[in-house]
């Protein structure tokens, strides 16, 4: 086979094609209609519409899994070939009533009705037949309404194969089939976990989001009563399919005017999912994801798929508020504007440029990043400007950086779902990175990968991998260096890549001496036997992505584990290939973009250091400022200099410092002793109740920008609505204080603050928004021609000579909370609830899954203190106190705690029991090393995680729908055998084969 | 010192503001389109005169009720009729082609023209000069087209009736 490309024939015209593709890819490649309901790029073949017949060398065959081959004739439009397509398409619609005016769907990217319209059918062939069934309106999300499923399995495909959650499936076996949950529960109690995959890529009205009901339609919301006898009376009268079809253009062109789709990124996670928001007025419709979406394609988790409410939430800050005495009182902008600056530069003036500290948002656009720094740099004079990666991701940043030079991830989403082996370490993506996630799922049950997870918790991929290991906690260093050891003592290193492309190796080697298996074995309690195996599945794997998150990043070694695994892939020759590379997993939306456009005391946008005098120079002769040129305090140092009377003031925009920093109590503090503090969110927050200003933000539904997800991909984002009240985008804000200093700017548009950026920092020269347009993406570094680096290193490494570098590094061990406090406490996230959840549990829907936040104890604990779901403890550490109730599971083992951060309650949030010790390097606190004592204050109690979350969901796993038991039905009839059949005069004999 | 505080003193909207803002508002557009607000008010007392919005707002306040019994009337075989043989007038219509209908039409006038001079001219009329008519190439035509058109519909009514039920399933 050419691999480079053939031509077919079809319909006596030729084609392009390529090897692999299908006829029905090459036909639409090529523009050619072909019908086909159950088949989507994202899905691939599901064979179950049966409306994709066509006939190639002389044999009726499905086109979507019929592979082109050079010099194929196909047609696709003699009598025997639209008979079978005809059919295909009649037996569709038995199962689904066209009522499209009446229908909350009907609008223009309906499949069926697309579908049915292409082919010219004029009447039903076979009469529509309800299903016995009613519809299930259980789920708060989502509503299945089998009278109009047509059985196609794209829900089912989606649900098993592409988020890989495997809920639904077809009931071949019943009278009548239909999709089922689980065991055929209500979906509300099924382990469903609302991803919305199946609503996304149904192709017609049978599950739909329930906000679209009712609301998309003009005609829609007509009460049943009336819409019955009216559906009836519309197929009484009318003539064809085609004038229903054309009334119902008329009103899907309608609704054109009212309901506005608007492309945005997630904010949920660092994954920077895209798609577009559907909007009525200001009511959100719903969230449709598309094909082009670059990271995500048609995927989406619970939070992306529902959690937008928020933002017309009644709770939300929609003018400033100024602190009088023991209350705040509402302002005007002016009014706030005036005090701010007068307070900000009575500061400045009375303490000095450097007694102001500066947190910027991981949440907000890179643009609103890149002016902020702008301010405090350029206006206010410091550098004490710091973002919420110091709590997450810096460690990982700091490695990368010495081992490989560049903080990011070394390729993207597609490299993970395409390697051969894939480690995940310290990281719960399936709850923290969903969409993300399914990639590595799917590759994993379908396309052999295979997946090693080192976590202390069952979470949902160590469920899954082929080797789920559990290290005593904080010791991953050692058992990756002993890994990494062992390779090299095997000699399954790669000699060539670490002589042509790698630094430092004999100092290296030497540095892990001491890390031998037994070593391993005693510090891990990991058997020296699991070790080997980890090596030698590493070393079997042509390709590896290593995977972390806040397992590693939240230790006092953290930069050095980090470190340790870049080290781990650069002895395998791990990096700069397809498939290979180290991928540390961004938790916010714009953690990666914060530090990318310079919110960093040591930093510029794009990594350039302040201490350089050359970039200084290139920047003060930009902005027309003189700018300090040493690095200022990171989030960790400005609360020691709040405690030490050095940092009199702060202003803070979106974050939420005073839950999610560690150690609660002490930055709590530390607030308390400010003299003046600014916060800008679009709650008011636990962090706001210390702010002697308030100002109200926009969220980004409400402005125009840009982010930077995991991959470095940098993506915009629309205005979907206008901001609410008086608040207004961040970037608007600062532009309002920055003049009251002075700055004279006048940015009308984000994309002038981007044009600036990406002409003073070369990371991202040739980024625009133009290029940006749409779904269009770039993944940094982008040169100045628009050309951008989805994969890194192919041909060097970020340092001046082009190698890399193995850095020795050895274990930091843990912080210890001393022999009173018997428990480990390990934290996280949960895949419902979005950090604190300011944004979150103001969703009906999700806080219906998840109401409360939960502690999980396991069965061996639970058993030895007498505790149930339910039950009710107080958890002491050396730094503070919470209240919470217990869930008994086996996902956690002994004495480890897991409490997610998820809450806005003062006595239930973790970091009130966190310390402030913290990376030596980046000063990132070590919320993983932490000891408890737990005292059962109510041994019965209501269970704080209901029965309808899907934890408590019963998976049916299956490969696709099982389109085999659908055409193992006796009333099945193969089409290509019917229509052959008919030529022969038996048709109407196999009609009522059928039919019966 | 700022200790964490939670109390918020909204401004409460001032109504009399908020309400002075509105009728200005409002006075403008009045002020504004005069012309047209004195002559719908003029129909307006009218229609309120006639008990037409009494109606109508029965019919508002009951509108499920109301819509349900006026679909249920119009659900009717009569009406499913009216809707389909309209619907069938328009398609009928369509399927004409233009140039054809507008020869027909010219020949309709034609002949009426002439009809009305025959009738004039009070003419006797006999057997004899109307057979000898009918030689007359314009008579040819006409009669020619006729039975053309006879046979055309003599088509679809020989269709059976079986074919036409298939078609509809």
């Amino acid at each position: 086979m050419n691999e480079a490309g053939f031509s077919i024939e079809i319909n006596g015209k030729s084609y392009s094609a390529k090897p692999g593709q299908t006829i029905l890819d090459v036909a639409r490649a090529g523009d050619l209609f072909i019908p086909g309901l159950c088949y989507t790029p994202d899905l691939g073949s599901i064979q179950t519409c049966d409306t994709c017949y066509v006939n190639a060398g002389g044999e009726l065959v499905r086109s979507c899994v019929t592979k082109a081959a050079p010099g194929m004739v196909v047609d696709t439009e003699s009598e025997l070939v639209q008979e079978a397509q005809y059919e295909g398409m009649s037996r569709i619609l038995k199962n689904h009533e066209l009522y499209c005016t009446v229908c909350d769907n009907n609008n223009g990217n309906c499949t069926v009705h697309n579908t049915v319209e292409h082919m010219g059918l004029a009447h039903q062939k076979y009469p529509f037949e309800a299903k016995p069934y009613a519809p299930d309106n259980s789920h708060p999300f989502y509503r299945y309404e089998p009278d109009q499923c047509i059985l196609c399995g794209r829900c089912v495909e989606a649900c098993q194969d592409l988020q890989v959650n495997e809920t639904l499936t077809i009931d071949w076996s019943r009278k009548v089939p239909r999709v089922i949950w689980d065991n055929d529960v209500p979906i509300d109690q099924s382990s469903c976990v609302s991803c919305g995959h199946c609503v996304n890529v149904c192709p017609c009205n049978a599950l739909m989001e329930k906000s679209m009901l009712g609301e998309a339609g003009y005609l829609t919301a007509i009460p049943p009563k009336v819409l019955g006898p009216m559906i009836d009376m519309t197929k009484e009268v009318e003539p064809g399919y085609k004038e229903i079809f054309a009334i119902s253009e008329v009103e899907a062109a309608m609704r054109k005017s009212r309901i506005k789709r608007t492309k945005t990124v997630c904010t949920y996670c660092g994954v920077g999912c895209s798609f577009e928001v559907w909007t009525k007025n200001r009511e959100i419709l719903k969230i449709q994801p598309l094909e082009e979406a670059p990271a995500n394609g048609i995927s989406t988790c619970v939070k992306g798929k529902w959690g937008w409410d928020y933002v017309n939430n009644e709770d939300r800050l929609t003018k400033p508020l100024i602190r009088k005495g023991d209350e705040f009182v509402e302002a005007t902008w002016d009014e706030a504007l005036d005090l701010i600056a007068e307070k900000l530069g009575g500061v400045k003036e009375k303490y000095g440029a450097d007694s102001i500290g500066y947190i910027a948002s991981s949440k907000c656009s890179n643009e609103e990043n890149y002016l902020f720094q702008k301010f405090a740099r350029g206006i206010m004079g410091t550098n004490n400007i710091d973002n919420c990666s110091r709590y997450c991701q810096s460690p990982a940043t700091a490695g990368l950086m010495r081992t490989v030079g560049l903080g990011g991830d070394a390729g993207t989403i597609h490299d993970i779902s395409s390697a051969e082996l894939v480690i995940v370490i310290g990281a719960n993506p399936a709850e923290s990175h969903p969409v993300l996630a399914t990639r590595v799922k799917r590759a994993h049950k379908l396309h052999g990968q295979k997946l090693i997870v080192a976590d202390l918790r069952g979470n949902e991929l160590a469920e899954r991998a082929d080797l789920f290991i559990h290290p005593k906690p904080s010791t991953d260093l050692i058992w990756i260096n002993a890994v990494t050891k062992y390779i090299l003592d095997m000699g399954w290193e790669d000699k060539k890549f670490l002589q042509n492309r790698v630094n430092g190796m004999d100092e290296y080697v030497k540095s892990l001496e001491k890390f031998t298996l037994a070593y391993a074995e005693e510090k891990t309690g990991l058997p020296q036997e699991i070790l080997i195996r980890i090596a030698t599945m590493i070393h079997e794997a042509n390709s590896v992505c290593a995977l972390w998150a806040m397992g590693i990043t939240q230790h006092q070694g953290a930069t050095d584990a980090s470190t340790a695994i870049s080290n781990l892939l650069l002895i395998t020759g791990n990096y700069g290939r397809t498939g290979t590379g180290a991928y540390p997993l961004r938790g916010h939306n714009n953690v990666q973009g914060a530090c990318d456009f310079g919110t960093m005391p040591a930093w510029f946008p794009g990594y350039e250091p302040v201490q350089d005098p050359k970039v200084r120079e290139r920047y003060e002769k930009a902005w027309g400022t003189t700018i300090p040129s040493e690095p200022g305090h990171d989030n960790h140092h400005m609360v020691e200099a709040m405690h030490e009377d050095k940092l009199k003031a702060l202003y803070l925009f979106g974050e939420e410092m005073a839950l999610v920093d560690a150690n609660s109590n002490f930055v709590q503090s530390a607030f308390e002793g400010l003299e003046f503090f600014v916060v800008q969110d679009i709650f008011f927050s636990k962090t706001a109740q210390y702010a002697d200003v308030v100002l109200p933000a926009a969220p980004s539904l409400e402005k125009d920008g840009t982010f930077v997800n995991t991959e470095r991909r940098i993506q915009r984002f629309y205005k979907v609505l206008e901001p609410l009240g008086d608040s207004k985008p961040d970037w608007e804000i600062f532009q309002l204080i920055a003049n009251r200093f002075g700055a004279n700017w006048n940015y009308k548009h984000p994309s002038e603050i981007m044009d600036e950026a990406a002409s003073l920092a070369p990371l991202f020269a040739g980024v625009s928004y133009e290029r940006l347009e749409g779904f269009k993406s770039l993944v940094w570094p982008v040169s100045a021609d628009g050309k951008d680096t989805p994969l890194l290193y192919t041909e060097k490494f970020a340092f001046p000579d082009g190698k890399a570098k193995l850095v020795p590094v050895d274990w930091t061990p843990p912080f210890e909370a001393g022999d009173d406090y018997d428990l480990h406490l390990n934290n996280g996230r949960i895949l419902e609830h979005f950090h604190e959840g300011n944004m979150t549990y103001r969703n009906e829907g999700l806080t219906h899954k998840v109401p409360e936040v939960w502690l999980e104890v396991s069965l061996e604990l639970a058993k030895e203190r007498n505790l149930e779901d339910g039950s009710l403890v107080g958890l002491t550490s050396p730094y503070g106190y919470v209240e919470v109730k217990v869930v008994v599971t086996d996902r956690v083992k002994g004495k480890e705690l897991y409490l997610p951060m998820n809450t806005r309650e003062d006595n239930e949030a973790v970091n009130y029991l966190t310390s402030s010790y913290h990376d030596y390097i980046t000063h990132t606190p070590a919320y993983k090393e932490m000891g408890v004592k737990m005292e059962v204050l109510e041994q019965k109690g209501e269970p704080p995680l209901p029965k309808h979350n899907h934890r408590f969901g019963n998976r049916v796993p299956q490969i696709s729908v099982k389109v085999e038991e659908k055409w193992n039905r006796s009333d099945f009839t193969p089409i290509h055998e019917m229509v052959k059949e008919d030529e022969h005069g038996t048709g109407d004999q196999a009609n009522q084969k059928r039919s019966s | 010192m700022a200790q964490a505080i939670r109390q918020i003193k909204k401004e409460v909207p001032n109504q009399q503001e908020e309400q002075a803002q509105a009728s200005a508002e409002i006075m403008k557009e009045l002020t504004e389109n005069k012309e047209a607000v004195m002559a719908s008010i003029q129909l307006m007392k009218g229609l309120h005169e006639m008990g037409i919005y009494d109606a109508l707002r029965g019919m508002l306040d009951n509108r499920t009720e109301v819509g349900a019994i006026a679909i249920q009337q119009m659900n009717q075989p009569m009406m499913h009729n009216v809707i389909k043989n309209g619907m069938n007038g328009v398609k009928f219509l369509g399927s004409l082609p233009s140039g054809e209908t507008e020869k027909l039409i010219g020949g309709i006038g034609l002949g009426l023209k002439k009809m009305s001079e025959a009738g004039q001219k009070e003419e006797s009329q006999s057997l004899w000069k109307m057979r000898k008519k009918l030689g007359s190439p314009e008579m040819k035509a006409s009669i020619a087209a006729m039975a053309a058109f006879m046979e055309g519909m003599g088509t679809a009514f020989a269709q059976s009736p079986h074919k036409e039920q298939d078609r509809k399933g």
